[in-house]
């Protein structure tokens, strides 16, 4: 990756430069050589990767998907396919010799930068979770996306910070251990709830007087409602970095205050786009400015998820990634499955200034895009809307809905909890006609307890919360 | 921070000569100066903190216990008291000189940092006391690499090696001590968290997957997750070591996991031990060897250990039996002096170079009776009787047909004022004779533990592996006490 000082600040043309040659060095001297599974499909699909001369001829390759890099049932070893091979000695050689001649600095990369050092796992909330391999060269590009994300972020080592995010040998959880070591921040790397527990949690906050809390939506959501209940005051907490689960715009608003409302000292809440993916996570520099990536690493292209065209800057589309500058598990066009609502802009940020690609909007899955079975054909249901509606509904603690097909038609079935001191009665009533306005299939609301809730979302027993449950298959 | 290649092979009166020197180094310029707890102790006290001239002199400070340094919920910030920082008039002081200095004292001002601003916390773990943070700086997380450096150099793991840590995801040190080993010297691992954050199956697909040459773990869930992994016949041919941490690892149980590793495809697995407490911020190494022990070595220009008479709190001689107790040496962050782990080393501290590998720092002797293995209920009083329940782990880790065991305190009839009941569940690895089983444990566990038992219960393996937590505790429940609080 490149120094940031001059990524960051760098016009959109000389991005697309960039881009371009690394793209082409990218496929040229390392995935046509060394990558078992593009090698092959490039040969089996007739495709000279030298006729790729930049980012406009991207679209003549073809997408990778899930189904493409999930192991086969008794093939463990297949994701392996996706990892970029070392350079034979010999040939490592001879680049250094050329370029000694000529005087120029040895900028190869060691063959060391080639070998294994860390396996990290993708999220795998609905598939199989995929390994995803991590050499020293890319343990690097994910610190520097670490320090930038914090700089976006403005966080510094003046800052005391509680990374609550869920352990699991994954993205999230590394990149932020990595920058809070990296800037020198006091951190305490919690584990989130699945490890200490809220209260734990919310006691190392406050005995740390820590200002920075990192944690999923829906957990940090829990912690500013339960934080009464346990008997700590909020009196030093003035940012809460969201990441793991998206959050649309409208959740940042509800948990800002949320924030207020339980006398945190300030209100600032962030989000970040952690994709396991692209190997590394993305900030905001402010919420609705969308998530500023790192075009050095990375390259980002919006597509339209039925035909697969790709998109217009701003256009609502699905995110596909193309690594430029990553060794271990190396992906071309992998479609993500995340919904980018505003699209993609390479305009300047008009908040920080930074020239570098942004992804805006929120993120949706297309996973939760349902279709139901209605009475008169098929209805089309959005879940991420559900998601986003339950959320920043004030009443509700905690929520799930179900999806149960009856005969003739699917309905949806939503558990509630409420907060305390809501009226629940009414919290069923508004919410059941509300919804049911919305949606073109019968819908059930009923109140359960917090324990059943919780337990059944998995609010401390999974990386982040499951609040969709679409029975119909089962 | 010592060369440990030259410190491995020096003699032991330099050793002593290096610890002297950094001993009154670190209480004259560190302890007694930035040090809330101990610079008030011994002013308290009337220590002149400069008679302490080297290690000998440590037996004319207090000790330190748990309690002095555990939060209470009158006072839940008393770790704080045990980081070591500049107060407010020594900043000042260093502001003064950085100001003076020719770049502004933004040099200074990043050493300052460097040294004394807490970056990484682990706490300790326990049910009595509440969880302990102990803080490191900058500085100390070389330490702890450093450390960790030092455990692979004595486990022989080299790059070409690849590790799979197993422990658990905690703020805890044993996870922490295995990631940063691996960041020191590059040595590939993955760090699952353990099978509460990845699952079981999960985690042997990882092995499938990256075929590790180094496994870590703690013994009890090892012993499941094997057993489990023979039942699906899963091929672990490449692991060539394993190494525990967290409780020691009885001669019985090194045998069963070798047996297990080979119906795995892994001949002459070799089994380490490491030993470890959060209170030293770092682990050490048990000498490598199939069947003997040869203690574990110590990193002299780290801390100081001592063995003393756990009574009458008196140093005890080369190689006798005692209480161990360690003193920080060169460290910032939370830092401790003569702290009684309440470990007993039945072998002693030795000072005489490693029999098995010539390395000539202190060891202190394998088999070590670990309090934190049974926190509180080391020593229980069961029917009015003082108990060592750390004895149930030997007899019944190593029993060839247990598989799984747990031991249940209860009181009679719930009554707080009633008679103790303690009840030992046994998961048994296939048939037995039930009868002659509970004839023989019963008399072995009042032989070793001096303890009747009150019943012996049978259990399938799944009931538990369940009732233990395997899959869902940060460490299994071998020990519970049920006994209603009078």
């Amino acid at each position: 990756m490149q120094p940031w000082s001059k990524i960051s600040k760098m016009p959109a043309p000389a991005i697309k430069k960039l881009q371009s040659e690394l793209l082409t060095k990218m496929l040229n001297e390392e995935l046509a050589a060394r990558h078992p599974y593009y090698s092959e499909l490039f040969k089996e699909k007739n495709i000279n990767p030298a006729e790729i001369k930049g980012v406009e001829d991207l679209s003549k390759l073809p997408f990778t998907e899930k189904k493409d890099i999930v192991a086969p049932e008794g093939n463990l070893i297949y994701p392996k396919k996706f990892v970029l091979e070392p350079p034979a000695e010999d040939e490592q050689k001879g680049k250094k010799k050329g370029f000694a001649l000529f005087g120029k600095k040895d900028t190869e990369p060691e063959p060391s930068d080639y070998y294994f050092f860390s396996l990290y796992f993708t999220a795998g909330r609905t598939a199989k979770p995929v390994p995803i391999e991590y050499t020293l060269f890319d343990l690097d590009n994910l610190k520097e996306a670490g320090l930038r994300a914090f700089d976006i972020l403005e966080l510094t080592r003046d800052d005391t910070m509680i990374n609550a995010f869920t352990y699991a040998p994954n993205v999230h959880f590394w990149q932020t251990f990595y920058s809070t070591t990296g800037i020198g921040s006091t951190a305490l790397q919690t584990g989130g709830g699945k490890v200490l527990g809220m209260e734990k949690i919310l006691k190392a906050m406050d005995s740390m007087e820590a200002p920075v809390l990192f944690a999923a939506p829906g957990y940090a959501r829990f912690a500013l409602q339960t934080l009464e209940h346990f008997g700590f005051s909020a009196g030093n907490l003035e940012r809460i970095i969201l990441g793991i689960d998206y959050t649309p715009v409208t959740a940042v608003e509800r948990i800002a205050k949320l924030m207020e409302s339980v006398g945190a000292k300030d209100n600032q809440v962030h989000r970040m786009y952690f994709n396991s993916e692209a190997k590394s996570g993305w900030a905001e520099c402010a919420p609705g400015f969308g998530y500023h990536t790192n075009p050095d690493h990375v390259l980002i292209e919006i597509i339209d998820p039925e035909s697969g065209e790709v998109l217009g800057e701003g256009e609502k589309g699905e995110v596909v990634v193309t690594h430029l500058d990553t060794r271990g598990t190396v992906f071309l066009r992998y479609r993500t499955g995340d919904i980018a609502t505003g699209g993609i802009t390479t305009e300047p940020c008009p908040n920080c200034k930074r020239t570098v690609p942004r992804i805006m909007g929120d993120i949706e899955r297309t996973q939760l895009y349902l279709e139901l079975q209605g009475k008169e054909g098929t209805v089309e249901f959005n879940a991420n809307q559900l998601r986003e509606k339950m959320f920043t509904n004030e009443d509700v603690l905690l929520w799930y809905a179900e999806i149960n097909r009856s005969n003739s038609e699917d309905e949806v079935k939503v558990v509630v909890k409420g907060t305390s001191g809501a009226d629940e009665d009414a919290l069923l009533k508004t919410l059941q006609q509300d919804l049911q306005a919305e949606y073109k299939v019968p819908v059930s609301v009923e109140a359960s307890t917090l324990d059943a809730v919780a337990n059944h979302i998995g609010l401390e027993k999974y990386t982040t919360e499951q609040t969709i449950f679409d029975h119909r298959d089962s | 921070m010592e060369n440990w290649d030259k410190l491995s092979k020096m003699p032991y009166k330099e050793i002593k000569e290096m610890q002297d020197r950094k001993l009154r180094a670190f209480i004259g310029n560190q302890i007694y100066l930035y040090s809330p707890h101990y610079s008030e102790l011994l002013k308290e006290q009337k220590i002149d903190p400069f008679k302490i001239k080297g290690i000998d002199d440590l037996r004319h400070l207090p000790f330190t216990y748990k309690w002095d340094i555990a939060p209470t919920d009158e006072d839940p910030q008393k770790a704080k008291n045990f980081v070591i920082r500049p107060d407010e008039e020594v900043s000042e002081k260093y502001g003064h000189l950085a100001k003076m200095s020719m770049t502004g004292g933004k040099a200074m001002v990043e050493e300052k940092m460097y040294d004394f601003k807490p970056v990484h916390i682990h706490f300790t773990t326990g049910r009595t006391a509440l969880p302990t943070p102990f803080v490191y700086s900058k500085r100390d997380l070389e330490n702890i690499r450093e450390a960790g450096a030092r455990l692979l150099d004595v486990f022989e793991v080299t790059r070409e090696d690849i590790v799979i840590n197993s422990f658990p995801f905690a703020p805890h040190l044993a996870f922490w001590q295995t990631f940063f080993s691996g960041e020191k010297t590059k040595v590939a691992g993955f760090h699952s968290g353990g099978g509460k954050i990845v699952g079981t199956k999960n985690l042997m697909d990882a092995f499938e997957y990256l075929r590790p040459t180094v496994a870590v773990f703690i013994p009890g869930y090892c012993y499941y997750f094997l057993r489990e992994a023979v039942k699906q016949g899963r091929d672990f041919s490449s692991v060539r070591r394993i190494f525990f941490g967290g409780e020691r690892v009885p001669p019985g149980l090194k045998d069963k996991i070798k047996d297990l590793f080979a119906q795995l495809g892994a001949e002459n697995v070799m089994v380490l031990a490491t030993y470890g407490m959060t209170e030293a911020k770092v682990a050490w190494p048990e000498c490598p060897s199939h069947d003997e022990y040869h203690g574990y070595h110590l990193y002299p220009d780290m801390e100081v250990f001592e063995t003393v008479d756990p009574e009458t709190g008196e140093p005890v001689g080369e190689g006798e039996e005692g209480e161990i107790v360690y003193t920080a040496l060169d460290w910032r962050g939370t830092a401790v002096l003569r702290y009684r782990t309440g470990d007993i080393a039945k072998g002693g501290l030795l000072l005489e170079p490693c029999p098995n590998c010539g390395r000539t720092v202190p060891r202190i002797s394998s088999n070590i009776q670990r309090k934190s293995e049974l926190k509180e209920f080391n020593m229980t009083k069961v029917k009015g009787t003082l108990v060592n329940l750390n004895n149930f782990f030997p007899l019944m880790m190593s029993h060839p047909e247990i598989e799984e065991w747990q031991v249940e305190m209860r009181k009679r009839n719930d009554d707080p004022f009633d008679l103790d009941e303690i009840y030992l569940y046994v998961a048994t690895s296939g048939e037995v004779n039930r009868e002659k089983m509970v004839a023989d444990l019963k008399q072995k566990v009042l032989r070793d533990t001096e303890v009747s038992l009150t019943d012996i219960i049978f259990k399938s393996v799944p009931e538990l592996v369940s009732q233990l937590g395997m899959e869902t505790e940060l460490k299994e429940k071998r020990i519970l006490d049920n006994r209603p609080k009078d």
